[in-house]
């Protein structure tokens, strides 16, 4: 099973639990619109190639849709399609004023020239952009974009609609970007786990953490984690892993993989296997690269008590009920990752107001927004005695379901 | 009981007895009643067996069902027809005069018997009654076709939002 497939199987449990009927079931779940286009570019040598690209655009019942754009050789339309769905499901959570969205190119950016890939990213602008625009479909970054290739889009879009910045978010801090979007995931994860340890009674002084992925995502936690008290006992990307069950020194750490593109070979700690990292002794585990890493037989093995997904569909759903059966508390992607969005959702209102907001004031926002959305999630477990993820999707079946129901069908 | 010429020529306006010749509308009337009910008078019950067609001559008929009222009729109007095709069916309506209503009342085994001999005037009474009768089912067809859809959606959505008030958002 894919993480997209995954993310629907949660949509239909909680939408089963709520018992919303076949029909309503159906309606939320299929996208409002898909789109397939051909991105044809020259390559630097005169060749010409042919892509696919994608954008589906899943519920605008709360809001425009929003919903990150992936340059990935294995990109198809269902996968774009269930992510789409992931995003209207995510939003809603954090109650953001968006529905979702996801687009893709099936390509491997790695094998592009810098202005090929601007090629690239302008002719699939040239493509979409009568689908998307500041109050329709916000594109952002994901797998394999960057900064870069939103400013593209942006500039691209605007010269068919006049200047909007607000069309795309995860631009550079010096074109409209918004500060604070760089850690967003990381910092959202870290407001959602104090909450967590404080529900648990475990102070965040001493905690031990142990972090799979060192990308934007992991090595922002770890260094926010520190910083706040946490032990960082065990870190991995896709070369390897290293621990120290006293704590790594994450600012060298950072430092070494800064030198070197890894942190194997850190001299802070011992060497281990990438899934020695999963099930190390630690309290909080943190999943912070590539769907599906926990199948069933790691979750059987893992001995952290909190799972926090940073990374979007890191459990199967065997996984899930096996964490469930063992009592380990897992914050799922559409609470614990949102951070993301909501930064993206910041940078958007600072464009549309024509206003900068300085880090702290969004970071004091992004905390009361991902302390709101665990507190109603957290409501909703300890009343139905759901499980976090079941009870988020809860949370996001009735925010659109709502929404649904008020506008009419 | 005969009725007056002059009676007769405005029965004979009606739908259902149009084609009728006087002499024939004479005939299928030969046993008819000319009936005067005050305000209030119920001129026929829902689920009592149905013996006769009325034609309001004078005044107004409401017709209900249980309880709901279906149609307000005046003077030209027939009620109670099925009980020409059907004598021992029971009414499926209530008629109830909110006027005084004067009216004519043919009984249907009188009618029966005319159709038995093959009477022509009663053949095209049936005939014309076919008619009203299937340009009536068009309509309800319609409308019910409206009221299913109606239902469908309205029910669904309804009922998600009755689900949605169970939990706490």
């Amino acid at each position: 099973m894919t993480s997209a497939e995954a993310a629907l199987h949660y949509f239909k449990k909680a939408a089963r639990i709520m018992d919303v009927g076949e029909r309503i079931e159906t309606l939320l779940a299929t996208p409002l619109r898909e789109v397939s286009v051909q991105v044809s570019i020259e390559l630097d040598n005169g060749e010409i190639r042919t892509f696919r690209g994608y954008r589906v655009q899943h519920d605008n019942a709360r809001g425009p849709m929003k919903g990150g754009l992936r340059y990935h050789p294995e990109v198809d339309r269902e996968e774009v399609g269930a992510l789409a769905g992931l995003m209207t499901w995510k939003t809603a959570v954090v109650n953001l004023p968006y529905g979702g969205a996801k687009g893709g190119i099936a390509v491997d950016p790695a094998m592009l020239s810098l202005k090929e890939l601007e090629r690239l990213t302008r002719k699939f602008v040239d493509q979409i952009q009568d689908i998307i625009g500041p109050n329709r479909d916000i594109p952002g970054p994901d797998m394999s974009t960057n900064p870069q290739v939103m400013a593209w889009i942006m500039d691209q879009y605007s010269r068919y609609h006049g200047h909007s910045p607000a069309v795309v978010t995860g631009k550079p801090i010096e074109l409209y970007g918004s500060r604070g979007r760089e850690a967003a995931t990381a910092r959202g994860l870290l407001y959602v786990c104090r909450e967590i340890l404080r529900d648990v009674g475990m102070p965040m002084a001493g905690t031990r953490f142990a972090i799979a992925g060192f990308g934007n995502v992991g090595s922002h936690a770890a260094r926010l984690m520190a910083a706040d008290g946490g032990l960082v006992v065990a870190v991995c990307d896709v070369h390897g892993g290293v621990e120290n069950p006293q704590g790594l020194d994450v600012q060298a750490l950072i430092e070494h993989v800064k030198r070197t593109g890894t942190v194997k070979g850190f001299g802070g700690g011992t060497s281990c296997a990438i899934d020695d990292v999963l099930v190390c002794d630690c309290d909080v585990l943190i999943p912070a690269a590539v769907g599906g890493v926990l199948t069933r037989e790691v979750a059987s093995e893992v001995r952290a008590r909190i799972v926090l997904e940073g990374a979007n569909g890191p459990s199967t759903p065997q996984a899930d009920e096996v964490f469930e059966q063992r009592g380990v508390l897992v914050v799922p992607d559409i609470l614990a990752n949102a951070g993301g969005v909501t930064v993206s959702y910041f940078e958007w209102v600072q464009n549309l107001q024509h206003v900068t907001w300085d880090e702290e004031h969004v970071n004091a926002e992004l905390e009361r927004m991902m302390k709101d959305a665990y507190e109603k999630v957290g409501q909703i477990s300890r009343s139905r005695n759901l499980a976090l993820r079941t009870s988020a999707y809860v949370l996001a079946i009735g925010r659109v379901g709502k929404a649904t129901v008020l506008r009419g069908i | 009981m005969a009725i007056s010429t002059q009676l007769l020529k405005k029965v004979l306006q009606v739908p259902i007895f149009a084609g009728l010749s006087p002499t024939e509308g004479g005939e299928f009337l030969e046993v008819a009643l000319e009936l005067v009910e005050p305000k209030g008078t119920v001129l026929f019950q829902e689920g009592e067996p149905g013996d006769a067609l009325v034609l309001i001559l004078e005044g107004e008929v409401a017709i209900s069902r249980k309880g709901v009222q279906l149609a307000r009729l005046s003077g030209g109007s027939v009620v109670g027809e099925m009980s020409l095709l059907d004598e021992a069916s029971p009414r499926s309506a209530t008629a109830t005069a909110i006027s005084e209503t004067r009216f004519l009342k043919v009984p249907s085994r009188w009618v029966q018997k005319l159709l038995r001999a093959d009477n022509v005037a009663a053949l095209k009474v049936v005939a014309n009654l076919a008619k009203v009768m299937s340009k009536r089912l068009l309509a309800i067809n319609e409308k019910l076709v409206v009221a299913l859809e109606h239902r469908d959606q309205k029910t669904e959505l309804a009922d998600f939002s009755q689900i949605l008030t169970r939990w706490e958002f």
